[in-house]
């Protein structure tokens, strides 16, 4: 009924977010930004880490998390898809109607879309 | 189920440990606002010794 992930698992992998980030940023020669994001990301683990009284926190991070904190999850990240699809088909029309092909925005649209179809027909395969 | 559990003298927290969900799962389904999935319904009716229909009333 519950899927939990260990409890050092979003901590550590805010910490490696940031340090990718540092090391993409230095490479593409802006340090400062990448130190700036090493902080945040870094700060984001340590409420994860630190924060395990509260059990918003706890669903957060996985540990705590039980059918009520799935279904949250879940709805979050369809309503994050959704809103992120439509901004890239707005952005998709914004380009075209500026003279422009629409890249990146039509491709990552396009990955949504397809993602979406593969997702649905997958899982009606499978439930 | 709110009405169950304190007859019994449950806290939220104390229901929730006992079927092992989160407290605010247990303040969620009593609100009316997160419907239980089958599973954890009947781990509750379970607990209190009761049918399913006993412990959640559907909406007619």
């Amino acid at each position: 009924m519950s899927r939990r992930m260990p409890k050092w698992f979003m901590p550590l992998f805010s910490l490696g977010l940031g340090v990718a980030c540092l090391v993409a940023f230095w490479i593409g020669d802006n340090l400062r930004q990448g130190l700036f994001s090493l902080a945040l990301l870094g700060g984001v683990g340590a409420v994860f880490a630190v924060g395990g009284r509260s059990e918003t926190i706890r669903g957060l991070r996985g540990d705590g998390r039980d059918e009520y904190w799935y279904s949250l999850d879940r709805d979050a990240t369809l309503l994050a898809g959704m809103t992120l699809i439509l901004v890239l088909i707005g952005l998709c029309f914004w380009e075209w109607a500026h003279g422009r092909d629409g890249s990146p925005y039509a491709q990552l649209a396009a990955i949504g879309g397809a993602t979406y179809i593969a997702a649905y027909i997958a899982l009606r395969m499978r439930r | 189920m709110r009405e169950l559990r304190m007859e019994r003298g449950l806290s939220q927290g104390e229901l929730a440990a006992a079927v092992d969900v989160s407290r605010q799962s247990i303040i969620s389904i009593e609100k009316g606002r997160f419907v239980p999935s089958l599973p954890l319904a009947l781990s509750l009716a379970r607990y209190f010794d009761k049918t399913v229909e006993e412990v959640f009333h559907a909406d007619e």
